[in-house]
């Protein structure tokens, strides 16, 4: 049995490596480019009800200026919002930083968008049209897959196996709350690959 | 293989309490956290339990707004437990979905029997009862797999069994704007058939795959 002691700074670095290797892939859904910003690997799990659903993606930031992600709407509901997780529950917040270099990544089991008043209910295969507004670049339009309820992006890229995966598990919530800040971190990977 | 320690299970509670009343849940957590030991370079999601669970005892109400008695309910069955909340629409239907597909897939794939089956018991107990009526649950759990037994009933008293399993919830807020803020739980337990006593966790990390590779084993009361 290996045994490993991961410090808090190691689970986030672990956190952002993995991300970052989730972001280049554009294979899901994604969406176009507004001055340094790009979208990548949206997507949303069937929702079980038609009265709400959640919706990831990833925003690159290439320039050199901060943004913030600020509004979304979308054809499928009445209202978007865009939540953070704190420790086990969810809050609603204003806007979500997109630092430069850097991406902000909407996750299930931390910042996610939040689909309300549901005009209809998505069912996987469909196609949910988003619009994303920014503080200072222009609105990025968004065409996000609906996936399977039990979709898991980690799995479908093989990119992690599970013993690199482990740190980003949501139950640790510092590693949550600390996700919108992963990439601009420079920490040594370290992990315990057996 | 990987095993933590049930002492893990609490630092991660403990944590998730300290997270929980502050509103940036930056300070507190690294702290909280820092030095997690945890196996890795195996792909068990269960962690075993050097000293299981009691089972909780909860009389509450169950989505037909009749009186659900856990411990009398699932005495010599299989059973998992998950506290969490339908207005969530993330990580609570995302478990629940995970056990629901899993064990859709055992039944297909004949990996258990019908008897099996029917033997599992899979328990949603809701974090907001005021909003999660019989029927609300009942609703929502139809869209995941109706042989869920969704439990609704007092806070205290939900509060109060989730807390001797290790799960630290606080009842809903709302807020200025009037929307309800609720709080799910941190994982999902099994109890064994065999002895009922809560040994086996899950984050809510665990996936399809993970639960479909050990219910066979949970179902017996084995280790997964």
């Amino acid at each position: 049995m290996t045994r490993r002691t991961a410090s808090a700074a190691a689970l986030v670095a672990a956190a952002a490596l993995i991300l970052t290797g989730c972001g280049n892939s554009d294979s899901d859904g994604s969406g176009g480019s507004g001055g340094g910003l790009s979208v990548g690997s949206a997507y949303m799990p069937q929702p079980v009800s038609d009265s709400m659903a959640a919706g990831f993606l990833v925003i690159a930031n290439d320039g050199g200026a901060d943004d913030r992600l600020s509004s979304v709407t979308s054809d499928v509901a009445g209202e978007v919002t865009i939540h953070t997780t704190v420790g086990q529950s969810m809050e609603q917040v204003k806007d979500l930083d997109i630092p430069a270099h850097g991406k902000l990544v909407l996750e299930s089991g931390g910042d996610h968008l939040m689909f309300e008043k549901l005009k209809r209910k998505p069912k996987e295969g469909d196609t949910v049209s988003l619009e994303l507004r920014f503080t200072e670049s222009d609105p990025i339009k968004v065409e996000m897959p609906v996936k399977s309820a039990t979709y898991q992006p980690s799995a479908a890229t093989k990119s992690s196996s599970r013993s690199s995966s482990d740190p980003t598990a949501p139950t640790d919530p510092s590693t949550v709350s600390a996700l919108p800040a992963l990439s601009t971190l420079s920490v040594p990977f370290t992990t315990s690959h057996h | 293989m990987r095993k933590k320690t049930y002492a893990v299970a609490a630092l991660f509670a403990a944590a998730a309490l300290t997270l929980s009343g502050c509103g940036s849940g930056e300070s507190g957590g690294d702290n909280a956290v820092a030095e997690v030991s945890t196996g890795t370079g195996s792909d068990k999601a269960a962690t075993v339990l050097d000293k299981p669970f009691e089972k909780p005892d909860l009389v509450l109400t169950d989505t037909q707004g009749k009186k659900y008695d856990l411990r009398e309910a699932t005495a010599g069955k299989p059973t998992l437990i998950y506290f969490g909340y339908t207005n969530c629409p993330d990580v609570c239907p995302l478990t629940m979905n995970n056990i629901a597909v899993a064990k859709k897939q055992l039944a297909q794939d004949k990996k258990l029997s019908q008897a099996q089956k029917d033997s599992l018991r899979i328990v949603f107990v809701t974090t907001d009862p005021e909003r999660d009526t019989p029927a609300a649950l009942g609703k929502w759990l139809k869209g995941i797999d109706s042989d869920v037994v969704g439990l609704t009933g007092s806070f205290d008293t939900i509060q109060a069994g989730a807390r001797t399993l290790g799960i630290s919830i606080e009842a809903p807020t709302k807020g200025k704007d009037g929307k309800v803020t609720s709080m799910h739980g941190t994982q999902v337990i099994a109890f064994s058939p065999k002895t009922d006593g809560g040994y086996v966790l899950y984050g809510e990390d665990a996936t399809v795959d993970d639960y479909t590779k050990d219910l066979p084993a949970l179902i017996k009361g084995a280790r997964p």
